[in-house]
């Protein structure tokens, strides 16, 4: 029996990043093959290519025994595959018959077929019936419903294209349980009819109870293929470690310190109900896979977007954050790695893209440059950033430079509660070393320091205790010899260490 | 050496630098169409029309400095706005001229603030609210005025305007170089300026720092309406009487001088130097244009299509910096 699909030796190299080495997969016709590995391992990359969203730099793609070289995600899809978009393709002002059927209209000679478009759109809704709640239906727009009801929309997309191959890449994260369960019976059901499907999920709960098959990614390279029947949760967590990282002696915060955070039952758009603890003097990593909700804790404690629930206490008082603003003025600083959407004043000098925190912490109203800037140089180059002057554009520093002047831009505020999301994205090595470092320095004078990275290895490496994050709840609290990778990645995916 | 040369280089492609050689490139053509066109005299004539120009265009200047398509055509009607009810306060007397000023700077202060609202909160395009506005003022000040012109400049105020104070200079050259002065040291010296700075920017960093954004942008159109309302007093001071349409003239130049002064239209680079240069150097064309006997239409075209010319070489010299 031929593969439905089968990628080999697939390369991609981004600039000079290789993001695959040596990526395989083999899915055969009508089973439900899983594709798990950490962080940054390839798997996204891989389900691009095979989609004909990314071109790969080497490697073939074969569907039913035949070579195929997809230009685009359209070529992909008439061959029969189809990638779900995480909430990404969808129009808002669109109606949810006109979103499934964007750019693939069912027709009647040269018209557009509205009438057999919404049969067909009702029909697939009916999937979900009972569990999708109320208000959505063909006619419904899409901007009006809520996340779940989009998420399905997604999905009915996907189906709608009645393909050979389907890519679901977190298909269920914004899916309560119930609704979940008839995705997976539909997929079973689909599966029964020859379709195979791809499933990239981060709970390995749903991996063990769905999937026939398991591929494991680790750094670019494919490492195993097994049938799930015969192994075990340990043996695929292992396999997407690799070698076991252990963290090295850390000291216990904990013991007879009062915290300086803490955080009771936070809820927002994309965390239900976190619960945490820091203390002055610590580091503490929040690790996970992307997107489970680390991002939006630290934009949640620093108010660009406030928890819906919860309350936020500091240094012994209720604080109320509503805004960045609040945030500030209670001695919070975030860092975003994201730098050019969320930091970078573009055009405007390094003097200025630092002041713009301390003006706003101390009230400014009237700005001495000449008063102002030994200081400011001072916590530049405490830093080791290199600059010709602080008249010069920010955008004449290389990325990580200007990330240090960012969080230089904070420290001028002498921050007691120093919030780092995902702060070393695209810096180099030697800037990521500088960076630790001075968060340490921050730490030992008494801040307390909370940083997202999606790279595990640094959270073991700088963290000083870790929670692992797994669909916007905080799956595992690590520290000491229990920060491996091995723990993490488990908790990672859903399994309590 | 090399940097001397850069140095030299980066000066000559500064656009304060182009606009005070085109100004005096444009006062050498008047001079040859016509002998006398700079004499002292007239250039302190060409100054005194550049400094109602310019006080407008600083209100257009900080309104494009915040970014997010900022621009304000709005001022027009608030010119005449201003003038009408100056007009009005003083009745041709002096006593009337701290009240004048305060109405006609304080209603166009607070249009601008409902400008600002509208744009910051209910998020409509600028482009939109301050052109919906204009209609409205417009309208108003039909009903208002019953459509005659009514009210009068006071001769001091006149006087201010038209008159020497010392040194053959009007007092109001004085004012467009305070308010020039306060312009300079808010933009570069206070943290309001730095915010219009940011906003224009990045207003999402700018947010993240914790900057009030809405309440900065909302007051940057509050003080671009102030700016046309003083402006409105000083144009019946110039004229002596006003009439309801009096401002529009000035809606194009206030952008085209803060253009030429080198205001990036997307925000977040620029400065007032540059946009007093551009008011003079746009004065001084109109200057020339009317010594070529072209009428207010042929100059019309003339001023869109220097502001099309200058769009289009700006937008080619960032292409080329990146």
């Amino acid at each position: 029996m031929t593969n439905a699909l089968e990628a080999v030796g697939i390369t991609k190299t981004f600039g000079a990043v290789r993001a695959l080495t040596d990526g395989r997969l083999t899915v055969a016709r009508g089973e439900i093959h899983a594709l798990l590995g950490a962080n940054g391992c390839g798997k996204s990359t891989l389900c691009k290519i095979v989609a004909g969203a990314v071109a790969p730099t080497g490697g073939t793609v074969r569907m039913a025994g035949a070579d195929v070289r997809f230009r685009s995600p359209r070529d992909a899809e008439r061959a029969g595959v189809a990638l779900f978009y995480q909430e990404l393709s969808l129009i808002p002002q669109l109606s949810v018959c006109e979103n499934i059927f964007l750019g693939r209209e069912l027709k009647n000679g040269p018209f557009a077929d509205r009438k057999a478009m919404k049969h067909r759109a009702n029909d697939l809704i009916a999937l979900f019936d009972g569990v999708c709640g109320t208000g959505l239906n063909a006619d419904a727009v899409v901007g009006d419903l809520p996340p779940d009801q989009r998420q399905i929309v997604e999905i009915l997309k996907v189906f709608a294209q009645d393909a050979k191959v389907m890519i679901m890449d977190e298909a269920t994260a914004a899916l309560d349980g119930r609704q979940s369960q008839r995705f997976f019976e539909i997929l079973k059901a689909k599966k029964a009819e020859g379709v195979s499907t791809i499933m990239i999920s981060h709970r390995l709960d749903e991996v063990f109870a769905v999937c026939d098959r398991i591929t494991v990614m680790r750094n670019g390279v494919t490492i195993t293929e097994m049938d799930t029947a015969s192994t075990t949760r340990e043996t695929v967590v292992h396999d997407m470690v690799g070698d076991v990282r252990a963290a090295a002696e850390k000291v216990d915060f904990i013991a007879g310190r009062a915290p300086s955070l803490t955080v009771e039952n936070a809820f927002s758009a994309s965390i239900r109900g976190v619960s945490l603890v820091a203390y002055p003097g610590e580091i503490l990593g929040l690790a996970g896979l992307q997107g489970q909700g680390q991002s939006a804790l630290l934009k949640g404690l620093f108010g660009s977007d406030p928890f819906t629930a919860g309350s936020i206490g500091f240094a012994n008082g209720a604080v109320q954050i509503r805004r960045p603003s609040d945030a500030v003025m209670n001695g919070f600083a975030y860092v975003s790695g994201d730098r050019g959407r969320d930091s970078a004043f573009q055009g405007r000098s390094i003097f200025e893209n630092i002041v713009a925190a301390l003006m706003v912490q101390k009230r400014l109203k009237i700005i001495w440059p000449s008063q102002l800037k030994p200081q400011v140089n001072k916590v530049a180059e405490d830093l080791k950033t290199k600059f010709a002057g602080l008249d010069m554009p920010i955008g004449t520093l290389s990325g990580g430079n200007q990330q240090k002047i960012f969080i230089a831009r904070w420290l001028a505020t002498a921050p007691k509660l120093l919030l780092l999301d995902d702060p070393t994205k695209g810096i180099d090595l030697g800037a990521k070393a500088d960076l630790f470092a001075l968060m340490r320095q921050q730490a030992d004078a008494g801040a307390t320091i909370i940083f997202y990275s999606s790279e595990d290895s640094e959270i073991i490496d700088y963290a000083d205790r870790v929670l692992v994050f797994n669909g916007g709840r905080i799956s595992a609290e690590l520290k000491g010899t229990d920060m491996t990778s091995v723990n993490i990645t488990r908790a990672a995916y859903g399994d309590a260490a | 050496m090399n940097s001397n040369q850069s140095r030299i280089t980066a000066l000559i492609a500064d656009p304060l630098t182009i606009a005070i050689a085109a100004s005096v490139a444009l006062l050498l053509i008047g001079e040859i169409l016509s002998p006398g066109f700079a004499q002292g005299t007239q250039i302190v004539r060409l100054l005194t029309v550049a400094a109602i120009l310019g006080i407008v265009a600083a209100g257009q200047n900080i309104v494009i400095l915040g970014g997010r398509e900022g621009i304000d055509l709005s001022v027009g009607s608030l010119i005449s706005l201003g003038a009408v009810l100056a007009g009005n306060m003083m009745n041709g007397q002096n006593s009337g001229i701290p009240l004048a000023v305060i109405v006609a700077g304080g209603i166009p202060f607070l249009i601008g603030l409902i400008n600002g609202i509208g744009i910051t909160f209910v998020r409509i395009p600028p482009l939109v609210m301050t052109l919906g506005m204009t209609a409205v003022i417009q309208g108003g000040l039909v009903v208002y005025s019953q459509g005659v012109p009514s009210g009068a400049a006071a001769p001091l105020l006149s006087g201010f305007i038209n008159q020497p104070l010392v040194f053959g200079i009007p007092g109001i050259l004085f004012v467009w170089v305070a308010i020039a002065a306060i312009m300079l040291f808010v933009l570069r010296r206070t943290s309001f300026g730095f915010a219009i700075y940011a906003i224009g920017s990045n207003e999402r960093a700018a947010t993240l720092v914790g900057l009030p954004v809405q309440l900065i942008r909302t007051l940057i159109y509050g003080f671009s309406g102030l700016f046309a309302g003083l402006a409105g007093v000083c144009v019946i001071g110039y004229t002596g009487t006003s009439f309801i349409s009096v401002g529009d003239q000035y809606v194009l130049p206030s952008v085209i001088a803060v253009v030429i002064g080198g205001t990036s239209l997307a925000g977040g680079a620029g400065g007032y130097l540059g946009t007093m240069a551009g008011a003079v150097a746009l004065t001084i064309l109109q200057s020339v244009l009317i010594t070529l006997n072209l009428d207010v239409w042929a100059r019309q075209v003339i001023f869109g299509l220097t502001l099309l010319a200058l769009m289009l070489l700006y937008g080619r010299q960032k292409k080329l910096r990146v």
